[in-house]
C-alpha cells in the first residue's frame, strides 16, 4: 500500500481534530490553523487525485484491518478526489473572501468557535465524499447539519437564529427520512457497506422480491437528501439561511454543503442501489419534474427579491433544480452534466456571494437594491466579479455556466421524451436568470442620481486585499472551468466509471 | 452606334441638374447673408440672370426636341445602355408607339415652355421650375424610348419624382400636401405595377417590348390565375398615374395648386405616361390575347367607364376652374383606357388618337386657365362672367378647344370618339358593346355642360353681372370698360397653336389615323 | 499557414480595443490616429484575406471534446466580412466628429472596436458553436455602447436589449444543441448537415426546434414579435445605432439565420412544411408592422429604427423562401440595406450632433441649411423605397424574383408585402425630405440660422455611401456574381 492511499483518511482526521484544537486557541490563531488545514488538505487531495488518475483505478482503504461487514471503509476514485480538491479550493477562497465580515459580524469571543465549525464541516464533507459505508455517511450527515447550523447562527441576530432553527428542523426531518431509508436498506440486505449492498440489491431485483420496500427506501433517501439540499419545494429554509448568515457561511453553505448531500445521493444511486434499478423506478421522473419546476420557480422568486443576498440565495434553488434535472434524465451524460454543474455552480455561487459583499461594502453594508445603484463604479473589482458570475449564471460562453448548460442540453437531446421539456426549460430558465442577474449588473453600473446617501462610499482595491485576491482567484477559476472543461469532464467520466 | 438618340434624355437632364444646383447655391448665398431686402443692383442682376436661364432652357429644349424628332423619325433603332442585372439591360428602342409619344411630348413641351417664360414671372423660383421642367422632359423622352419594362419602370418612377416639385412649386401648405398626395398615389401605383413586373419577368422570360406580347405559354399553363391577378394589379397601378378609379384622387388635388404650365403638362402629357404604361404592358408584354374575355378585361372596362362617368359628373359640379379641368382629365384619360381595354384594333386606334388629341386640347385648356388666373386673379368659374370682353382671343381659343373636347365635328375629339365607339360596338364584350358608347355619349354631354357655360357667360355675361365694380387686385377699373386684357404674345401663341391643332387634326385626320391603325395592326 | 490570418483579423481589433482605455494618449488626435489606424489595418487584413482566401480551417481553442472555436472562410462569410470591413473604418471616422463633445469616449471606442472583432468572428465561424459563441459575445460587448449615455432611458433600453438578446440566444442554443447531436458534423456545409438516420421519424420535432432556433437567432434581427428592443436601443450614440443596430448586430442575426437554415438544418426538409409557412407569416407581418410603426413615429432615429425592423425582415423573407434564389436575394438586401440605412442614420446623427434636434417636426427647412446631409438622406430614402437606379431596387427585385419563382402563394403575399412596405417607406422617408427642402413659403430661416453642414469626417462617409448606392444600383452584377456563386453551391 502506498503512502498516498492514507491521505484521504488523514485529511478527514486532520480536519476533525483541528476542530477541538481550534476551540482552545484564540480567534486569530484559529483562523491561521483553519487556513493551513484547508490548504494542506487541498494539497493532499490533489496528490490523491494525481495518484488515482495515474493508476486509473479506485482504491479502498480499510480502517483498522476490519473487513466487511464489521469494518469501515474509505473508497477513493477519481471523482471523489476531484470533489475533495475542488471543495477545498472553494472553501479556502470563501474563507479568505469573508475575513472582514467575520471579524465584524462575529463576537470576539466566538471567533474561534467559528473555525471549529468550519473544520468540522470540512471533515464531514470529506467523509461524505469518501465513505464507502452508509452508516458512516449518516453520521457525518448529522455532523454536517450541526456544524452548518452553527455557521448560520454564529452571526447573532434575530434573523439568523430564526433561520438556523428553520434549517435545523428541515435538516433533521431530512436526516430522519434518510435514516429511515438506510434502515430499510439494511433490513432488506443486512449490509452497510455500499458495495455489499449493491450486490444484495441486485440479487433482490433479479429475484423480484421486496420490490415495494426497495422503492420505499429509495423514495425515503431521495426525499431526505432533497430536503437537505433544498430541492424545490423543500427550499423554504434556504433564502434566510444564506441571506442573513455571515459571508463565508453563505458561500460555503450554498456552494458546498448542499452539494455534499447531492453528491451523496448520486453515490447512493450509483453505488448502493445501482443506476439501472434507479432508472427503472419512477423516482427519477419525480426528481426530474421537481428539478425543472425548481429551475423556474427559484428564478421567479429571485426576480421578486429586492435584497441582493437573498436573490443570490434564491438563484441557488434554481441551480439545484438544474442538478436534479440532470440526473433526473437518467442517462450517463445527464449525471456528468449534473456533477459538472455541482462544480461550476459552486465556483460561481461563492464568487457571487463574495462579489455581492464587495458591492454591499460600497453601499454601507446595505443589501437593498436601491442602495447598490452605481456600486460597480465604487468597487470596481467586485463589480467585474459580479458581472462575471452573472454571465456565468446566464450561461455565456467563456464562463463555466455555459459548459454546464451545454452539457445539460446535450444530455437532454439524447433522451426521447424529456428532450423538448428540458431544452425549453433551459431556455426559459436562462432568460429568467438574465432577468435578475443582468438587471443587477446593469443596476450596479447605473450612476447614482440621488444625492446625499452618506452610506455609499468608494471602496479602493487595496482596502481588502484578501477579498480582492479571492475574487481574482474565483474569476480565474470560473474562466478556467469555462475554457478548458475537457480534462475535468474526462475525470468525471472516468470517476463515474470507477463507481461501478 | 445609336447612342445619340439618348441625347434628348441626357442633355435636358444635365441642364436641369445644372439649373437646380445653381438655384440651390443661390439659396445658400441668400440664407447666409440673412438678408431680406435686396439692393437695386441685385435686382438687376437677377433679371439678367433670368434672361440667361430662359435662353439656356429654350436652347436646350430646342436642341433636344429637334434631336428627339430626328431620332424617332429616322427609322427603328435600339441601344442598350448598360446591364442592370443578367438579362435586364437598360434598353432603349424606337418603335411606332414610342415615336408617337415622343413627338407629342416634344411638341407640347416646347409650346408650354414658351408660355411658361411669361407665366413663371408671377410665381418666382424660375431656376427650380425650369430645372425640373427640363428634367421632366428628359425623363419623358426616355419613357417613350424605353425598350423594356424595367427601363420603362425606372423612368416611370423618375417621372413621379421630377414632376412632384412642379406641383409644390408655390410652396404653400396646400400645395405641399397635394404634391405628397400625388407622390404617394403615384408610388402606390408604381409599386402595384412593379408587383406585376415581378411576375411577368418570370413568365415572359424577357421584358423587352414585343408587339403582341411575349408570355411563355408553357410556363403559364398552371399559373393563369396568378398572372391575371398580377396583370390586374398592374392595370390598377398604372391607372393611378392615368387617374383611373380607384386611384384617381391625387389628380384633382394636384392640378389646381400647380402653376398652370405645370398643370398643362401634367394633364396633357404626364398622365398619358400611365396610358402608355398600360399600352406597353398589355399590348407589348402580356399580349391582348391572354386577357381577352377574362375577368380582368371586364373589370378594367367597368373601371374605365365608371371613371369616365364619375369624372365628368364631378367636373360638372366643380366650381373651381382648374379643378374642373382636372376632373375632366380624369374622365378623358379613361376614354383612352377604355379604348385600350376593349382589345380591338379600332378601339386601340381610337385610344391612340384620343391620346394625341387630348394632349393638345387639355394642354390648351390649362394654358387658358393660367391666363385667366394671371390676368384677373380669379379661380372660380362664376367669376369669369364677361371675361370674353376683355380677352376675346383667349376665350376664342378656349371655345375651339372646348368644342374639340366635347367631340363636335369637325373638331378632333369627334374622330377619336368615333373610333372608340366603333371599337366598342365591334368588340364581343357583351353588355359593354352598348354600355360603352352610351357612357361616352353621356360624358360628352356632361363635357359640354361643364365647358360651354364659361364660353357663354364669358361672351354674354348678361345685364345683371357687373364686372366693372370689381376692385380686386388685378382687375383695374378700366376692365369694366372692356379694355383688352389679353396676355403677351408668348402666352397667347402656344394657346393658339393648341387650339388650331385641335381643329386641324379634326379636319385632316387621315395621316394620324393611318399611323394609329398601323400601330394597332402590328399588335393585334 | 495563411489560415492564421483569420485569427489575426479577429483578435487585432479586440486587442486594440482593450488597449484604448489603457494607453496613455497625449491628446485626442493621437487617439484618433491610433483607433482609425487599428481599424484600417484590420480592414486591410480582411480585404487581403478575402482576396487571397485561406482554404483550410483553424482552431482557436477547444471547449470540450470536439467542440471548439474554429474559423474558416467561405462564400457567405466573405460577403459578411467584406461588408463590415468596408463599413467599420467609415463609421469610426464618422464617430470621431460625433463623439467630439463626449468625455468617456475612450470607453466608447474601446467597445466599438471590440465589436468589430466579434462581428468578424461571426463571419469567419466555421461551425455552429463558434458562431454561437461570437453571437453571444456580440450582445455583451454592445451592451455598454447602448448604456453609454447612462441616462435612465439608456439604462432601461440596455436592459430590454439584453433581455431580448439573452432570450434569443437561449432559444438559438436549443437549435445549436440539436445540430451538434443530430448532425453529421457541426461544421457549416451548404445544404445542411442533418443526419437523417438519426432524425428518423422525428421530423416534427425537428421542425419545432428549427422554428425555436430561427426565432432565437432572429431576435437580433428584431423579427416581430421580438422587435421592440431595436427602436429602444436608439438611445445609443448614433454611430452605434447606425453601424451596430442597422448593420453589424442585426445583420449578424440575419447571417446566423442564413447559416442555420442553409448550412445546418438544410432547406430540403423545411421547404413546404408548416414551419416555413409559420416563419414566413411572421416575417411578412414584421415587414408591414415595422413600416407602419415607422410611420407613426415622430422621433427621427426611432423612425429609422422601425424602418430597419421592416427591412431586416426583407432579408429574413429571402431566407425563408428556402431556395438558392432566396438566399441570393437575402444576401443582396443584407449588403445593400447596410449601405442605405447606415447612410440614413448618419444623416440623422449629423442633425442630432449639430443641432440637438431629434424630432422630425423640428426639421423644417433643414434642407437649405444642411444641403449635403439632406441630399444624402433623400438619396438613401429613394434607395430604400426601391427607386430603380439605386441599390434598393436591385435587392427588392432579387427577393421578388425568388418569391415568384418559389410558386408558393404565401411568397406571393410576401412579394406584395415588400411593395406595401416600399410605399410606406416612401411615405415615412420622403415626408422628412419634403419637410426639410420645402418648409413652406412663409418659413423663417432665421429660426435655424446656426444650422450648417458637418465637417469632412462626417461627410466623407456620406459621400461614400451615396456613391455606393448608385454603384450597386447601376452596376450590381459584379457583386451579384458573388452572391450567385454562393447560391450555386447549394444543392
Amino acid at each position: 500500500m502506498e503512502f498516498v492511499q492514507n491521505l484521504p483518511f488523514i485529511s478527514i482526521i486532520l480536519s476533525l481534530f483541528s476542530g477541538p484544537l481550534s476551540s482552545v486557541l484564540d480567534g486569530k490563531k484559529a483562523k491561521r490553523v483553519n487556513i493551513a488545514v484547508i490548504s494542506i488538505i487541498g494539497v493532499m487531495s490533489a496528490a490523491v487525485l494525481a495518484y488515482v488518475v495515474r493508476t486509473g483505478k479506485a482504491f479502498v482503504y480499510m480502517m483498522g484491518h476490519f473487513p466487511a461487514p464489521w469494518g469501515n471503509e474509505i473508497r477513493v476514485g477519481v471523482l471523489e478526489a476531484l470533489m475533495a480538491v475542488f471543495f477545498c479550493v472553494i472553501m479556502l477562497l470563501s474563507m479568505i473572501g469573508g475575513v472582514r465580515e467575520r471579524e465584524i459580524q462575529i463576537e470576539e469571543t466566538k471567533q474561534n468557535l467559528y473555525y471549529v465549525m468550519v473544520n468540522l464541516l470540512l471533515s464531514s464533507l470529506l467523509a461524505l465524499i469518501y465513505t464507502n459505508d452508509l452508516f458512516t455517511a449518516y453520521v457525518f450527515v448529522e455532523i454536517n447539519t450541526i456544524s452548518a447550523c452553527g455557521l448560520i447562527m454564529i452571526r447573532q441576530n434575530g434573523r439568523t437564529i430564526e433561520a438556523a432553527t428553520r434549517y435545523m428542523i428541515m435538516s433533521l426531518l431530512g436526516s430522519g427520512l434518510l435514516l429511515l431509508g438506510i434502515c430499510f436498506l439494511y433490513d432488506l440486505t443486512g449490509q452497510l457497506l455500499m458495495s455489499n449492498i449493491q450486490a444484495a440489491v441486485r440479487a433482490l431485483d433479479a429475484s423480484g422480491q421486496y420490490h415495494i420496500p426497495l422503492l420505499v427506501s429509495m423514495v425515503l433517501i431521495s426525499v431526505g437528501l432533497a430536503i437537505k439540499s433544498a430541492l424545490y419545494p423543500f427550499h423554504a429554509w434556504l433564502p434566510d439561511a444564506y441571506g442573513y448568515s455571515t459571508l463565508s457561511s453563505a458561500a460555503i453553505l450554498s456552494s458546498l454543503v448542499s452539494k455534499g448531500y447531492i453528491f451523496l445521493l448520486i453515490k447512493i444511486f450509483y453505488r448502493v442501489i445501482g443506476f439501472g434499478i434507479v432508472r427503472e423506478s419512477k423516482v427519477i421522473h419525480i426528481l426530474f419534474v421537481f428539478g425543472i419546476i425548481g429551475m423556474i420557480m427559484g428564478s421567479l422568486s429571485a426576480i421578486k427579491e429586492k435584497d441582493i443576498r437573498r436573490m443570490i440565495a434564491y438563484s441557488s434553488v434554481a441551480q439545484i433544480g438544474y442538478i436534479y434535472m440532470g440526473f433526473g434524465l437518467g442517462t450517463l451524460p445527464g449525471v456528468i452534466a449534473s456533477i459538472y454543474h455541482i462544480l461550476s455552480h459552486a465556483a460561481t455561487k461563492s464568487l457571487l456571494f463574495v462579489a455581492a459583499s464587495g458591492l454591499t461594502d460600497s453601499a454601507g453594508d446595505s443589501t437593498d437594491f436601491s442602495d447598490l445603484t452605481g456600486a460597480g463604479y465604487r468597487n470596481k473589482l467586485a463589480g467585474i466579479a459580479f458581472t462575471v458570475g452573472s454571465l456565468s449564471m446566464v450561461g455565456f460562453p467563456v464562463f463555466s455556466g455555459f459548459i454546464s448548460k451545454l452539457l445539460f442540453a446535450q444530455a437532454a437531446v439524447g433522451h426521447e421524451i424529456k428532450m423538448l421539456p428540458t431544452l425549453i426549460a433551459l431556455a426559459i430558465s436562462t432568460i429568467l436568470n438574465a432577468l435578475y442577474f443582468m438587471n443587477t449588473v446593469i443596476r450596479i453600473y447605473t450612476p447614482e442620481r440621488r444625492r446625499g446617501n452618506e452610506k455609499q462610499r468608494v471602496v479602493p482595491l487595496r482596502e481588502q486585499p484578501a477579498k480582492s485576491a479571492a475574487l481574482v482567484c474565483f474569476i480565474v477559476l470560473n474562466i478556467f472551468l469555462g475554457l478548458s472543461s475537457e480534462p475535468i469532464i474526462e475525470m468525471i467520466r472516468t470517476g463515474l466509471g470507477m463507481f461501478m | 452606334m445609336n447612342g445619340w438618340i439618348l441625347i434628348p434624355v441626357f442633355l435636358p437632364a444635365a441642364a436641369g441638374i445644372f439649373l437646380l444646383l445653381s438655384s440651390f447655391l443661390q439659396h445658400l448665398r441668400e440664407v447666409k447673408r440673412h438678408k431680406i431686402a435686396r439692393t437695386q443692383a441685385e435686382i438687376e442682376a437677377e433679371s439678367a440672370d433670368l434672361k440667361k436661364i430662359h435662353i439656356l432652357t429654350a436652347a436646350v429644349l430646342a436642341v433636344s426636341a429637334a434631336v428627339s424628332l430626328a431620332a424617332v423619325w429616322s427609322g427603328d433603332k435600339e441601344v442598350a445602355l448598360l446591364y442592370l442585372m443578367k438579362g435586364i439591360p437598360l434598353y432603349f428602342k424606337v418603335d411606332a408607339a414610342g415615336r408617337l409619344f415622343v413627338t407629342v411630348v416634344s411638341l407640347i413641351w416646347t409650346a408650354v415652355c414658351a408660355y411658361s417664360f411669361a407665366y413663371m414671372k408671377h410665381e418666382g423660383e424660375e431656376r427650380r421650375f425650369f430645372g425640373f421642367y427640363l428634367l421632366g422632359y428628359g425623363v419623358l423622352i426616355a419613357l417613350g424610348l424605353a425598350g423594356n419594362l424595367v427601363t420603362f419602370y425606372l423612368f416611370y418612377e423618375l417621372l413621379t419624382l421630377t414632376s412632384m416639385p412642379l406641383v409644390l412649386h408655390n410652396g404653400t401648405r396646400e400645395s405641399i400636401m397635394a404634391s405628397l398626395k400625388y407622390l404617394f398615389y403615384s408610388m402606390c401605383g408604381a409599386y402595384m405595377g412593379l408587383f406585376g413586373i415581378y411576375f411577368l419577368f418570370r413568365y415572359c422570360g424577357t421584358l423587352t417590348f414585343t408587339a403582341g406580347g411575349s408570355l411563355d405559354m408553357a410556363l403559364v399553363q398552371d399559373n393563369r390565375g396568378v398572372i391575371l391577378i398580377a396583370v390586374f394589379s398592374m392595370i390598377v397601378g398604372f391607372g393611378a398615374k392615368a387617374g383611373m378609379l380607384p386611384l384617381h384622387a391625387w389628380l384633382p388635388a394636384a392640378h389646381p395648386v400647380a402653376p398652370s404650365p405645370a398643370s398643362a403638362v401634367l394633364s396633357g402629357v404626364i398622365v398619358k405616361a400611365g396610358a402608355l404604361a398600360m399600352l406597353r404592358t398589355i399590348y407589348y408584354v402580356v399580349g391582348p390575347d391572354f386577357l381577352r374575355g377574362t375577368w380582368v378585361q371586364y373589370v378594367w372596362m367597368t373601371l374605365t367607364l365608371l371613371t369616365v362617368f364619375v369624372g365628368s359628373m364631378l367636373a360638372y359640379r366643380e366650381p373651381v376652374f382648374k379643378k374642373r379641368l382636372a376632373y375632366s382629365t380624369v374622365s378623358q384619360i379613361s376614354y383612352i383606357l377604355f379604348g385600350l381595354s376593349l382589345l380591338t384594333p379600332q378601339a386601340l386606334t381610337g385610344a391612340l388618337l384620343h391620346t394625341v388629341f387630348h394632349a393638345v386640347i387639355k394642354t390648351g385648356l390649362f394654358l387658358t386657365a393660367g391666363i385667366f388666373i394671371t390676368q384677373c386673379g380669379k379661380t372660380r368659374t362664376e367669376d369669369y362672367a364677361g371675361i370674353g370682353k376683355r380677352m376675346p382671343w383667349t376665350l376664342g381659343c378656349y371655345t375651339l378647344l372646348s368644342l374639340a373636347l366635347i367631340g363636335i365635328p369637325p373638331a378632333s375629339g369627334f374622330i377619336s370618339k368615333w373610333y372608340l365607339a366603333q371599337g366598342a360596338l365591334d368588340a364581343g364584350a357583351g353588355v359593354f358593346r352598348w354600355l360603352g358608347p352610351a357612357v361616352l355619349l353621356i360624358s360628352a354631354l356632361l363635357t359640354a355642360g361643364y365647358l360651354l357655360p364659361i364660353v357663354m357667360k364669358g361672351f354674354f355675361p348678361g345685364k345683371d353681372t357687373d364686372t366693372g365694380k370689381d376692385t380686386d387686385t388685378n382687375i383695374d377699373t378700366d376692365a369694366g370698360t372692356g379694355k383688352s386684357q389679353e396676355p403677351s404674345v408668348w402666352m397667347l401663341a402656344p394657346l393658339a397653336i393648341c387650339a388650331v391643332l385641335a381643329v386641324v387634326f379634326g379636319i385632316f385626320p387621315n395621316p394620324l389615323i393611318q399611323y394609329a391603325e398601323h400601330i394597332a395592326s402590328a399588335v393585334l | 499557414m495563411n489560415a492564421i490570418i483569420m485569427i489575426i483579423v479577429v483578435l487585432t481589433p479586440m486587442i486594440a480595443g482593450v488597449l484604448v482605455p489603457v494607453l496613455p494618449f497625449r491628446n485626442r488626435r493621437q487617439m484618433m490616429f491610433y483607433i482609425e489606424g487599428a481599424v484600417i489595418l484590420t480592414s486591410a487584413l480582411v480585404i487581403s484575406m478575402l482576396v487571397n482566401p485561406p482554404s483550410d480551417s483553424l482552431i482557436l481553442f477547444r471547449f470540450t471534446g470536439d467542440l471548439s472555436v474554429s474559423f474558416r472562410l467561405d462564400g457567405l462569410g466573405t460577403v459578411f466580412a467584406g461588408m463590415v470591413a468596408l463599413l467599420w473604418p467609415l463609421a469610426v471616422l464618422y464617430s470621431f466628429e460625433y463623439m467630439e463633445q463626449e468625455k468617456k469616449e475612450k470607453y466608447f471606442f474601446a467597445f466599438y472596436i471590440i465589436a468589430y472583432g466579434v462581428t468578424l468572428g461571426v463571419a469567419l465561424a466555421e461551425d455552429i458553436l463558434t458562431m454561437y459563441f461570437f453571437f453571444e459575445m456580440l450582445s455583451l460587448v454592445t451592451l455598454p455602447l447602448i448604456m453609454y449615455t447612462l441616462t435612465s432611458e439608456a439604462v432601461q433600453a440596455s436592459r430590454t436589449y439584453f433581455y431580448y438578446m439573452v432570450g434569443g440566444a437561449a432559444f438559438a442554443f436549443i437549435g445549436m444543441i440539436f445540430i451538434l447531436n443530430y448532425g453529421t458534423t457541426s461544421v457549416f456545409v451548404p445544404g445542411g448537415v442533418l443526419d437523417m438516420a438519426k432524425v428518423g421519424e422525428k421530423t416534427d420535432m425537428l421542425l419545432v426546434i428549427y422554428v425555436l432556433c430561427f426565432c432565437g437567432f432572429s431576435v437580433k434581427t428584431a423579427m416581430w414579435p421580438m422587435s421592440s428592443w431595436l427602436p429602444k436601443a436608439g438611445v445609443a450614440p448614433t454611430p452605434v445605432t447606425a453601424l451596430l443596430h442597422a448593420v453589424a448586430v442585426v445583420k449578424t442575426g440575419a447571417f446566423t439565420v442564413m447559416r442555420i437554415t442553409y448550412y445546418s438544418f438544410g432547406t430540403e426538409l423545411i421547404r413546404g412544411t408548416w414551419a416555413q409557412n409559420l416563419l414566413m407569416t411572421l416575417v411578412i407581418i414584421t415587414i408591414v408592422y415595422g413600416c407602419s410603426r415607422a410611420l407613426k413615429e415622430t422621433h427621427f432615429k426611432r423612425r429609422l429604427a422601425w424602418s430597419t425592423v421592416s427591412n431586416l425582415s426583407y432579408v429574413l423573407f429571402g431566407v425563408v423562401l428556402m431556395s438558392p434564389l432566396g438566399l441570393i436575394g437575402a444576401l443582396c438586401h443584407m449588403v445593400f440595406h447596410a449601405v442605405m440605412k447606415i447612410c440614413a442614420f448618419f444623416c440623422a446623427g449629423a442633425v442630432i450632433e449639430k443641432t440637438g434636434r431629434t424630432y422630425i417636426y423640428e426639421l423644417d427647412g433643414f434642407g437649405r441649411k444642411m444641403p449635403k446631409v439632406f441630399v444624402a438622406f433623400t438619396l438613401s430614402s429613394l434607395a430604400l423605397m426601391g427607386v430603380p437606379g439605386l441599390c434598393g431596387f436591385i435587392s427588392k427585385w432579387n427577393l421578388a424574383k425568388a418569391a415568384v419563382a418559389s410558386e408558393n402563394p404565401l411568397a406571393y403575399v410576401g412579394a406584395a408585402a415588400l411593395l406595401v412596405s416600399a410605399l410606406l417607406t416612401a411615405i415615412y422617408m420622403l415626408t422628412i425630405s419634403v419637410r426639410a427642402f420645402f418648409p413652406g413659403r412663409d418659413f423663417d430661416y432665421e429660426t435655424i440660422r446656426d444650422v450648417e453642414d458637418p465637417g469632412w469626417m462626417m461627410l466623407l462617409p456620406l459621400a461614400f455611401f451615396a456613391a455606393a448606392m448608385f454603384y450597386f444600383g447601376l452596376h450590381p452584377q459584379t457583386i451579384l456574381n458573388v452572391f450567385e456563386s454562393i447560391g450555386a453551391v447549394m444543392p
